[in-house]
C-alpha cells in the first residue's frame, strides 16, 4: 500500500510542477519594447534574438559549423548580395529597406507604410513587401528587433523614390559593424573600411541559432499563397522556448533555455517545409506579363514572380516523395545537415542511366550539447542522431580571410582550409562545396552516333540529370550558372568542336584594356551583354535612364545554344543550366541601346531579352535549369570538315575522334558581376564608390568549378 | 488495486503533459499541406514568351491550346526525337495560331490603352516560337515555308536577334537546291539581304568598341556571307567577309576554330585571286 500511495505521490507532484510551469511560462509577459505583430503569445519568459556566442558554451561544434555557413555572416558582407540590394535601391529610390511601425511615410493612396515585409500580416501593399524585401530573410531578427529604435541595426532611409539621396546610402554591411560596447560605429564613408577596432554586430551574424530555434510554425497569411513559402513567412517565439529536433529534450542548466517539446514546432523545424520560408524568392512587380497573385484577404493587387524557386521544385518534386531512388522523402536537412555526401554511396536507375551518387539522410551519432556542462544537474545526455550546421551549398566567400576577419571576427575560419572534423568531414568550406558539387550532376555521352565521316556531320547526344533534391542550379537559378563544356577531336588532338568554352579577353567596360591570362573571369560565348550601369544625376530620379540596368550591349555570340535549342530547337550551341529573367519591352519603349545611326532602339511590337537585373525583369523562364530524376538530352550536331577544308590546312584528321563533356559551375556570370561592379562603383549612380564588387575581386575570387560531372566516348572516323 | 492505482497515475501524468503540450502548441500547421493547383503550369504571358516547360511537370494529357501543343511538340522534338511527330504538333498548334485564318495578331501600339496592354487580347498574340521550331523542321524540306514561318516571326518581333539569319540560311540551303543559276543567284541575293539585316540589329558602334573591343561580331553571319560571295565569285565581298569574320572571333573563337585559320588561308588565296584581277 505504500507502494501504491508513494506511486500516486509521485505521480501528483510531478503533475503539479509541470502545471505550475506550465501556467508559470503562461503568465510571463511579452518582451517589452520589441516588435509584436510577429510573435505568438507569449508562453515562456520572454528572450528577445540572442548573439549565437550565447549558446557557444553549450553547443559548441554547432556554433562552430553554423560560423563557418555562408548563410550566417558571410551573406551579410557578401559583396554580391550587398550589391545586388544596393543596386535595386539604387533604380526604385530606396525602396527595398526596411521601414518600422515609427515610419511616417505616407503611400500614394494615403495609407501609412510603417511595417515592413515581416511585420504586414497580411501583405496589402506591394511597399510593404518591397520593405526589407532582401533583409528580411537575410536578417529577419534584426529586422524585428528595429522596430524599437533603440535596438535598430539599419536605419529606415530618410527619403524613398524621388527624395532618395543617392550621395548618403550606404551597403547594409556598413551599419553592421560595432564597437567593444555593442554601439554601432559606421565606415567614415559610405562603403568604406570597418572602423578599427569594430566587432560584428548581430546583423552581422545573419541566420543565427535563435532566428531557426526560435520558430513558432509558418506564418501563413504573410505568404502569398497562404502556403507558408517565400517572405519570410515564419512566425517565432521570442521567448527562451527553443526548438530542437528531439521529442524529449533534457532540462537545460539554469533555465537559460526551454527546450519545446511542442511536436508541431519540433516536426516543423525538421521537415523541408521549415526551409520554404526563405528558399522560395517572390518578387513584387506591378508591371508583370504573367503575374501571380496574393490570395491572401485585401492582397490581391500585390503581383509577384518566382525569382528564387527552390523550395517549390523541392515540395512537387520526387524527393519530396517515395517514388526516389531511396524510397522515402528525401529533405533538405538530408542533404545539407547530414552526413551527405560523406556516408557511402548508393546505385540506382534513373532512366536509362546508371547512377552511384552518395547516399543523403544518413546522420552521424554524437552529443547534442556539450556534455557536464548543459543540463540540469549535468545530467548524462544521451548519444543521438545529429545533425551538422555547416548547411553546405553552392556558394564559397568571395573575400579575403582578412576581410572576412574584419567584418565577421578574427575567429572566422578559413574557407579553404584543409583537415577534417570530429565527425570525418572536411572542415574547409571549398572542400565541402566541392563534394556537394560532385554529387550534383550526372551525364553521359552513350547514345552518340558511333562513327563519322569528313565533310558530313555526326550527333553528339549528351543525356544530363541532376540528382539534387531540387533543380540544378537552384537559388538565385538565374544568374548561378551552371554548364556543359564539349570538345570533339581527332587522336592527334586536332580540335574539330568546341562548346562551352571562353575566351581571354579584355574589358574596356570595366577598365581591362588586354587580357589578363584569367579564364574564370570570362564570360560564355552564347551572348555578348554589357549592361548599362547608369550614372549620377542630381536631383535623383528612378528608373533606367540614369540609373541603368538596360542591355547596352546585347548580341549573339557564335555558341548560341540556350536560345537556339529552346527557340529554334537547334541541335547545337552552348547547354546551359541557368534560368533566365526576362524583361518584355511594351511597343513605343525604348530597349535601352542605339542603332548604327545613334538613335534610340525603340520596340515596335513587344520585344523581349535577358536582364541581368531582377528588379527590371518582367517575366522568368525557370525551366532552364536541370530537373532533377528526370534525365533530359541535349544533341549537337556536328559538322566535320571537308576533305578540301582539310587539306587547305594541312591536317589529316586521325580516328577515333574523342568526345569529351564535362559539366562546370561558376557563382555569377562575370557579366553579372561586372554590371554590379559599374553600378556600385564610382561612376554608378551613387556617385561614389561603394567598394563592395571591383575587377580585382572579380579576377581573384570568381572561380570556375569544372568537371563536376563528366563523360567521354570515342567515335569511329571515316575517312 | 496496485496495479490500477499505478495505472491511474501514469494515465494522469499523461493528461497533464499533453495539457501543456496543447498550450504549447500555437499553429494548426500540418506539415504535408501545401498548395495543390500545379504551379509548374505557368501563366503564360500574353505574348507567350515563354521557352520550353518539362513536359512532365505540365501535366497535359490532351492538348487543347496552341500553347500546349507546341509544348508538346518541343517534348517530341527534344526529348523523343520524334521529328514527325514535332512537326505534326506544331501544325496543330499553327492552325489554333495563324495570321491566315485570323487566330492570332500582331500586337503594336495600336493594342495598348494609355500605354498599357489591355487584360485580353483578341485574337491572342501570334506566337513566335512555335514559328521558329516548325519553320527549323522545314528548312530542307521546305524552304519556301520555312521562311515564311521565319518572316512571320519578324513581323511579330523585328528585333528578335537569329531570325534574319536563319532566313539567310535558309535561302542558302534554297540556293544549294536549285540547279536554275538566275534562282541561285536570286536565292543568294536574297541571303545577302536576310544576313546583312542579321548584322545592322547588333551594329558596331563607337560605344560598342569602347565597351567590348569588338571591331566586328556576329561571326558566323560573316562566315556565311563569305561563303555566299565566294560561290558567287565576289573576291573582294569574300575577303573583305572573311576578315569582318576574323574580328568577330578575335576575342570570342568560334566553336570551329579551325575555321579561323580557314578564313586566314581563303584571304590569302582571295587577295591573289585579286592582285591577278579576278
Amino acid at each position: 500500500m505504500s507502494i501504491v500511495r508513494r506511486s500516486l505521490g509521485i505521480a501528483l507532484w510531478a503533475a503539479i510542477c509541470i502545471l505550475q510551469l506550465a501556467c508559470a511560462t503562461s503568465q510571463t509577459p511579452p518582451v517589452t519594447g520589441t516588435a509584436t505583430g510577429n510573435t505568438t503569445e507569449g508562453e515562456f519568459a520572454a528572450q528577445p534574438f540572442e548573439r549565437p556566442e550565447k549558446c557557444l558554451p553549450c553547443h559548441q561544434r554547432q556554433y562552430n559549423e553554423l560560423f563557418a555557413a555562408v548563410k550566417s555572416g558571410y551573406r551579410n558582407v557578401s559583396p554580391l548580395f550587398n550589391g545586388l540590394e544596393s543596386a535595386g535601391n539604387l533604380i526604385n529610390g530606396g525602396l527595398l529597406r526596411p521601414v518600422y511601425q515609427d515610419s511616417t511615410v505616407v503611400l500614394p493612396d494615403g495609407t501609412l507604410l510603417n511595417t515592413n515585409m515581416l511585420t504586414s500580416s497580411p501583405l496589402t501593399e506591394t511597399r510593404q513587401v518591397q520593405a526589407g524585401f532582401c533583409f528580411t530573410c537575410h536578417n529577419a531578427n534584426v529586422e524585428l528587433l528595429g522596430d524599437n529604435p533603440i535596438n535598430r541595426e539599419v536605419p529606415q532611409l530618410s527619403g524613398l523614390q524621388g527624395n532618395f539621396d543617392p550621395a548618403t546610402f550606404r551597403p547594409l554591411r556598413d551599419y553592421m559593424l560595432v564597437d567593444a560596447n555593442g554601439n554601432q560605429v559606421l565606415p567614415a564613408v559610405p562603403g568604406g573600411e570597418p572602423p578599427a577596432g569594430s566587432l560584428p554586430s548581430l546583423g552581422a551574424a545573419g541566420i543565427t541559432c535563435d532566428v531557426c530555434h526560435d520558430q513558432a510554425g509558418p506564418d501563413l497569411t504573410r505568404s502569398f499563397q497562404e502556403d507558408g513559402f517565400a517572405n519570410m513567412s515564419l512566425l517565432f517565439n521570442q521567448s527562451i522556448e527553443k526548438v530542437g529536433p528531439f521529442l524529449f529534450p533534457l532540462g537545460v542548466k539554469g533555465n537559460f533555455h526551454v527546450a519545446s517539446n511542442d511536436p508541431n514546432k519540433i516536426a516543423f523545424l525538421k521537415a523541408g517545409a521549415f526551409c520554404n520560408a526563405c528558399h522560395d524568392v517572390r518578387v513584387p512587380n506591378n508591371n508583370l506579363m504573367a503575374e501571380e497573385n496574393n490570395i491572401n484577404p485585401g492582397g490581391s493587387s500585390i503581383k509577384y514572380f518566382r525569382l528564387e524557386n527552390l523550395s517549390s521544385e523541392w515540395q512537387l518534386g520526387l524527393y519530396n516523395s517515395t517514388s526516389n531512388p531511396f524510397g522515402k522523402v528525401i529533405a533538405c536537412q538530408d542533404c545539407h545537415m547530414s552526413d551527405f555526401p560523406y556516408a557511402g554511396t548508393s546505385n540506382y536507375a534513373v532512366g536509362n542511366m546508371t547512377i552511384t551518387s552518395p547516399t543523403p539522410a544518413i546522420y552521424a551519432t554524437d552529443y547534442a550539447a556539450v556534455p557536464g556542462v548543459s543540463t540540469v544537474d549535468n545530467a548524462p545526455l544521451p548519444l543521438r542522431q545529429v545533425v551538422n550546421h555547416y548547411f553546405t551549398g553552392v556558394d564559397v566567400p568571395l573575400l579575403s580571410l582578412s576581410e572576412l576577419q574584419a567584418r565577421l571576427g578574427a575567429g572566422y575560419p578559413d574557407p579553404y582550409a584543409s583537415g577534417t572534423d570530429a565527425h570525418g568531414f572536411p572542415v574547409g568550406l571549398a572542400n565541402r562545396r566541392q563534394d556537394l558539387l560532385n554529387a550534383a550532376t550526372r551525364i553521359n555521352l552513350a547514345s552518340t552516333d558511333s562513327s563519322a565521316q569528313i565533310g558530313q556531320s555526326f550527333m553528339v547526344r549528351l543525356e544530363a540529370v541532376a540528382l539534387t533534391g531540387h533543380r540544378f542550379p537552384a537559388g538565385f537559378s538565374q544568374e548561378r550558372t551552371a554548364y556543359v563544356q564539349l570538345s570533339v577531336q581527332d587522336n592527334n588532338g586536332f580540335l574539330i568542336y568546341q562548346s562551352g568554352y571562353v575566351v581571354d579577353k579584355p574589358h574596356p567596360d570595366d577598365g581591362v584594356t588586354a587580357p589578363n591570362g584569367n579564364l574564370d573571369d570570362e564570360d560564355l560565348e552564347h551572348v555578348h551583354a554589357i549592361v548599362d550601369p547608369g550614372h549620377y544625376t542630381t536631383p535623383y530620379q528612378t528608373g533606367t535612364a540614369t540609373n541603368g540596368g538596360n542591355n547596352l550591349v546585347f548580341q549573339l555570340g557564335p555558341d548560341d545554344g540556350p536560345d537556339a535549342r529552346v527557340f529554334e530547337g537547334a541541335s547545337e550551341g552552348l547547354v546551359l543550366f541557368r534560368n533566365e529573367l526576362i524583361h518584355i519591352f511594351l511597343p513605343g519603349q525604348p530597349i535601352g541601346r542605339t542603332d548604327a545611326n545613334g538613335h534610340q532602339i525603340i520596340a515596335q511590337t513587344p520585344h523581349f531579352e535577358e536582364t541581368f537585373n531582377a528588379a527590371l525583369a518582367n517575366g522568368v523562364d525557370n525551366f532552364r535549369s536541370l530537373q532533377p530524376l528526370q534525365p533530359r538530352m541535349y544533341n549537337y550536331q556536328v559538322q566535320l570538315p571537308t576533305a578540301q577544308e582539310l587539306t587547305q590546312l594541312g591536317v589529316t584528321l586521325q580516328g577515333p575522334l574523342h568526345v569529351h563533356a564535362q559539366v562546370n559551375f561558376e557563382h555569377f556570370p562575370p557579366v553579372f558581376m561586372r554590371y554590379l561592379a559599374e553600378c556600385t562603383g564610382p561612376n554608378g549612380p551613387a556617385g561614389q564608390s561603394l567598394n563592395l564588387v571591383d575587377e580585382n575581386l572579380i579576377n581573384t575570387y570568381l572561380k570556375n568549378v569544372k568537371a563536376i560531372s563528366t563523360a567521354d566516348v570515342t567515335v569511329n572516323l571515316v575517312q | 488495486m496496485r496495479k490500477r492505482i499505478a495505472v491511474l497515475s501514469v494515465i494522469l501524468l499523461i493528461l497533464v503533459i499533453t495539457v501543456v503540450r496543447a498550450q504549447n502548441s500555437t499553429t494548426t500547421y500540418t506539415v504535408g499541406e501545401f498548395q495543390t493547383a500545379n504551379p509548374n503550369y505557368p501563366h503564360p504571358n500574353p505574348f507567350y514568351f515563354e521557352g520550353k516547360v518539362d513536359w512532365n511537370l505540365l501535366n497535359i494529357s490532351q492538348p487543347s491550346n496552341a500553347w500546349e501543343y507546341m509544348e508538346e511538340g518541343m517534348h517530341a522534338q527534344d526529348d523523343l526525337g520524334d521529328i514527325a511527330g514535332a512537326t505534326q504538333d506544331y501544325q496543330t498548334a499553327l492552325s489554333m495560331n495563324s495570321l491566315q485564318n485570323g487566330t492570332c495578331q500582331i500586337v503594336t501600339a495600336a493594342n495598348l490603352v494609355n500605354g498599357a496592354l489591355p487584360a485580353t487580347l483578341t485574337p491572342p498574340p501570334c506566337i513566335f516560337t512555335l514559328r521558329l521550331r516548325l519553320g527549323s523542321l522545314l528548312q530542307e524540306s521546305n524552304p519556301t515555308e520555312a521562311i515564311s514561318l521565319f518572316q512571320e516571326v519578324l513581323s511579330i518581333d523585328p528585333l528578335r536577334l537569329g531570325v534574319n539569319k536563319l532566313i539567310g540560311e535558309t535561302y542558302m540551303i534554297e540556293a544549294g537546291h536549285t540547279t536554275d543559276p538566275t534562282a541561285q543567284q536570286q536565292a543568294y541575293q536574297n541571303a545577302i539581304q536576310a544576313l546583312q539585316a542579321e548584322l545592322a540589329l547588333s551594329p558596331v558602334t563607337a560605344q560598342t568598341i569602347a565597351l567590348t573591343a569588338d571591331q566586328a561580331n556576329n561571326a558566323h553571319v560573316w562566315w556565311d556571307l563569305a561563303q555566299i560571295y565566294q560561290a558567287l565569285g565576289q573576291n573582294a565581298n569574300a575577303a573583305n567577309a572573311y576578315q569582318q569574320y576574323l574580328l568577330a572571333t578575335q576575342w570570342h573563337s568560334d566553336v570551329y576554330p579551325w575555321r579561323i585559320a580557314l578564313a586566314q588561308q581563303n584571304i590569302k588565296i582571295l587577295q591573289a585571286r585579286l592582285r591577278h584581277g579576278q
